[in-house]
């Protein structure tokens, strides 16, 4: 028995016309009278690393939630690839390949780490009710092929020793780069990354860093919300700037550092 | 053999069905499914009247829908789909938008409500009293009353519990089973992979509640009688402590659970002399309950056999 529907998206708003790859227009949502997210219109473009950056309560979370589907907009509409996936449920757009990770760590905790990067996985004939009944016969090609591939992305990203390790007793840092490795699993288009350097220790920030530079350059787009800014100003090309809901600015950090509003609200605030 | 040791083996059957079903639904999956209880109860009472004769049959003394007279085995099969299709609208409508610790409360009222709902409606299932003289599934073939006969309903019942188990074993060693614990740990994280977690929690309830509904149709087959005082909601309670204490996620921990709980704690009960006044005794007995619950959740909270860490071997390919 399956819920699951087929993915049907349509295209005729003006958002899919629009360059990025990833487009709003207009995104409103609020809490309790207050705009969390106010007219927000951004446009991520292909291939690059874009930034999103903002005083605590800017709305970068909520919005980040807005385009990962686990928060609903008011007004609006999202746009991905062209298509329009405004009302498309969350696990629906990872299937399409926009892929989250989490403010907090959200590893499977109680799954080894090896588990945590396979329970991403679309591709195994064994994650059905059907098909786990038929048995390892049915499924253990896919599941052989998908373990290789698992261990390609932890020897990548050293973490094979890690392995058979529970996710839940590793570091803050191992865990950030599990929920990567986890979203990779599922060759994405692009990755929303919420605060992955958030509790992690200054020497595996910049092995994150390394990580997300050498994703860039194999063509992955990422929107990275963050607030540690030289990582921002390393890895973010264009930078967009928030507060109290609203977009203020957008370019690179260097020239949003000479734009007066913008310091007043978030650079030297 | 003894009527009191054939009695134990098939309650240990039921028991150890019922935890495993209970285990797929709350160990593996985490869904906290506080109306275990129901689902059993349904599939005893559709064994029962698809078993019975008409309600007319013993000159009207009890009162009861259905009453087909059916052989066996299609009382246990209809037992088995019908408490699966109870549990698909409770799970639609439980299970999509309220958090886990409300799905538990609702799902202990949906209990208490069938509970009510069937002891004050007497033409349905006879009421508080209960269906009674529930044909023996095999006494076409045997007289029921003789050791060939406990002997066999012991085999059957250890057979079904057998294959309870090997189903449960199957899914949750799977990638099936390994999603519906990344499920447990982290709901949204699993959404964000891609998985329909909705779905995959109503579908896991509809199996377990099927499960659920054999252990029942085994039960009445054995004793002959069902009636609501058999499942009151903290019986469920009594298996959700069987298997915190057995092992969450480990089925075999359930099958452990079920055999010092359910069975072990209640039958060295009986052998405690009574003491203080009536009910004292089933009081204390609560009062232990729950305290094994809270010991286990704080000392040992992975169970007597905790779940097992999967470790993979090298792959063909690599």
């Amino acid at each position: 028995m399956s819920l699951d529907r087929p993915v049907t998206v349509s295209s005729s708003s003006p958002g899919a016309k629009a360059p990025g790859i990833l487009n709003t227009t207009a995104l409103r949502r609020g809490f309790e009278g207050v705009h969390a997210a106010d007219d927000v219109s951004i446009s991520v473009r292909p291939g690059r690393i874009t930034g999103l950056i903002g005083p605590n309560g800017a709305g970068k979370s909520t919005v980040l939630a807005m385009l990962a589907g686990t928060l609903a907009p008011e007004s609006g509409r999202i746009h991905f690839e062209g298509s329009d996936i405004t009302s498309m449920p969350a696990y629906r757009r990872a299937r399409i390949g926009l892929v989250r990770t989490f403010q907090m760590s959200a590893e499977f905790a109680r799954l080894t780490v090896l588990e945590n990067l396979l329970a991403a996985s679309q591709m195994n004939r064994g994650d059905s009710l059907f098909g786990a009944l038929l048995g390892r016969r049915y499924w253990g090609a896919d599941e052989d092929r998908l373990v290789a591939e698992a261990r390609a992305l932890l020897s990548r990203f050293g973490m094979t020793a890690k392995e058979s390790d529970y996710a839940g007793d590793l570091s803050g840092g191992q865990k950030r780069l599990v929920e990567v490795m986890r979203a990779l699993m599922l060759h994405p288009r692009m990755l929303l990354l919420d605060e992955p350097m958030a509790g992690v220790h200054p020497n595996v920030v910049h092995e994150i860093a390394d990580c997300l530079e050498s994703l860039r350059d194999g063509g992955l787009t990422i929107l990275l919300v963050e607030h540690e800014l030289p990582i921002v100003e390393r890895l973010c090309d264009p930078v967009i700037v928030m507060a109290q809901g609203r977009v203020i600015g957008e370019g690179t950090l260097s020239t949003l550092r000479l734009q007066p509003e913008i310091l007043e609200a978030y650079l030297v605030g | 053999m003894s009527y009191y040791l054939v009695t134990i083996a098939v309650y240990f059957a039921v028991d150890a069905m019922a935890c495993v079903a209970l285990n797929l639904q709350f160990g593996v999956a985490g869904v906290i499914n506080f109306g275990f209880i129901l689902f059993q109860a349904t599939g005893a009472y559709v064994a029962a009247v698809l078993s019975l004769p008409k309600d007319t049959a013993h000159n009207g003394f009890q009162q009861y829908v259905l009453g087909l007279h059916l052989p066996f085995p299609y009382p246990w099969l209809a037992a088995i789909l019908v408490s699966g299709l109870l549990a698909l609208p409770i799970g639609l409508v439980v299970l999509r938008r309220l958090r886990n610790d409300l799905q538990a409360i609702s799902l202990i009222v949906t209990s208490v409500i069938a509970t009510l709902i069937v002891t004050n409606s007497t033409p349905f299932l006879n009421g508080a009293a209960g269906v009674a003289l529930v044909p023996a599934p095999f006494a076409g073939h045997m007289s029921p009353t003789g050791t060939p006969y406990e002997w066999l309903y012991i085999g059957v019942a250890f057979a079904c519990a057998v294959l309870v188990l090997l189903f449960a074993t199957r899914l949750t060693y799977s990638p099936y089973g390994r999603t519906l614990r990344a499920i447990r740990e982290n709901e949204d994280a699993a959404g964000a992979l891609g998985k329909h977690v909705y779905a995959r929690k109503v579908v896991i309830f509809v199996v377990g509640g099927a499960l659920g509904g054999l252990s029942g149709a085994v039960l009445v087959g054995y004793i002959g009688f069902w009636a609501p005082s058999a499942w009151l909601y903290p019986e469920t309670i009594i298996l959700v402590a069987a298997i915190i204490v057995g092992g969450r996620g480990n089925h075999l921990g359930a099958v452990l659970g079920a055999l010092l709980v359910p069975l072990g704690f209640e039958e060295v009960t009986r052998f405690i002399p009574q003491f203080g006044t009536s009910g004292l005794t089933p009081a204390i007995e609560w009062v232990v309950i729950g305290s094994l619950i809270l010991g286990f959740l704080w000392f040992r909270p992975r169970g007597v056999i905790p779940e097992t860490r999967r470790v993979f071997g090298p792959t063909r390919d690599g």
